[in-house]
């Protein structure tokens, strides 16, 4: 156990005009995840903190937030795994803050709704399942193990100049459908995503690819959209 | 009412992206002071030219000035440099996996030219 300073983003909408940081002094173990910290915070010293969780297993998606600068998932991340004694968690950046570590979602996912990210497929329905290849589903294998939780898009500087840009989340769930062989909407959606607002924002700045709690390759991945739209071919 | 999403120039600094955000934001600034240094020397090229300006003088004594020269030549190589490593991995995505090792490799292609541009600035100001 050391002792640890946790200085936490707070706003309440109700009473504060700005937002402020509190500061709590803690004691933790090497194994403790930021998450049981917020917990703590919550449940011995300020109810009124405000924070989105869910499974806490790193499946869910819930609780992506700012730690000490960078994108995680407070379920996911150790206390040993952090440098120094103090940790400032924050709400992830480029959304609207509704109270504390709450951000207001609604942007992010009307982005992802953008690519279609549902199976399209208009052939008869197989009496069984659809047959793919072990190399046909390692093809869209990474992008598949997305939660959605927005820790690669709000780490963006294009997403924070400009929500239109559809974002690294979006893409790459429409990577997942557009690399599928099964499904039938991939070129629908790369005219969605060969817009302005589409892959061509990316400058590759390889914040997303850092910021993945599940390690996708998002650069790569977006990297491969771009270049199926320059030469329509999706070997 | 929720706080607005605007990221702020600061707070987006603030953002612990690593090594590929600041390559990132050198290339955006080493752009701006190219135009900037393209611009100024029109201009200065105009003035002397059309007025024999004392102001063009003055902002040609500044692009000879050594200190000067080391700056924006870094500058330019850095732009150019990264600007080919962005478009090889945009080129072939393939090679995006080894991004770390491209941020290596195009240092050490940047070192000995910058070094080359240092030696002969150096030799010039000695007069050697």
């Amino acid at each position: 156990m050391k002792k640890i300073t946790l200085k936490l983003f707070r706003y309440n909408p109700e009473t504060d005009t700005k937002p402020h940081y509190d500061t709590f002094e803690m004691e933790a173990a090497p194994t403790d995840r930021v998450l049981d910290l917020l917990e703590k915070v919550k449940g011995y010293e300020d109810g009124t903190l405000s924070f989105r969780r869910s499974c806490a297993h790193g499946v869910c998606g819930s609780c992506a937030m700012r730690v000490n600068g960078e994108n995680k998932l407070a379920c996911k991340t150790l206390m040993q795994d952090l440098k120094g004694n103090k940790v400032v968690v924050e709400p992830i950046l480029g959304l609207p803050v509704q109270k504390d570590l709450i951000v207001d979602m609604e942007p992010f996912f009307d982005n992802y709704k953008k690519v279609m990210p549902f199976f399209i497929n208009d052939d008869p329905k197989p009496e069984k399942e659809r047959i793919q290849s072990i190399e046909e589903q390692e093809r869209f294998d990474d992008t598949a193990k997305c939660i959605l939780c927005g820790a690669c898009t709000t780490s963006c500087p294009s997403f924070w100049s400009n929500d239109e840009y559809v974002g690294p989340a979006a893409i790459v769930n429409a990577h997942r459908f557009i690399f599928d062989s099964r499904d039938q909407g991939a070129s629908e959606r790369l005219e969605i995503l060969n817009d302005q607002f589409g892959v061509y924002r990316c400058r590759t700045i390889f914040n997303c690819t850092v910021a993945c709690p599940r390690e996708i390759e998002i650069t790569k991945a977006i990297g491969e959209v771009k270049k199926v739209i320059a030469t329509g071919n999706l070997e | 009412m929720a706080i607005n999403r605007k990221v702020g120039f600061l707070k987006g600094l603030g953002y612990k992206g690593g090594g590929p955000m600041w390559a990132w934001i050198l290339h955006r600034a080493s752009g701006l002071a190219m135009v900037l240094f393209v611009g100024l020397h029109i201009l200065a090229g105009f003035l002397t030219q059309q007025f024999g300006s004392e102001a063009g003088y003055a902002i040609n004594a500044i692009y000879t000035n050594w200190i000067f020269q080391i700056v924006i030549f870094f500058l330019v190589i850095f732009h150019a440099v990264n600007g080919l490593r962005v478009v090889i991995l945009d080129l072939i995505p393939a090679l995006l996996q080894y991004q770390r090792e491209m941020i290596w490799l195009q240092w050490l292609t940047i070192a000995p030219l910058y070094a080359l541009v240092l030696f002969v600035i150096i030799k010039n100001l000695l007069g050697l």
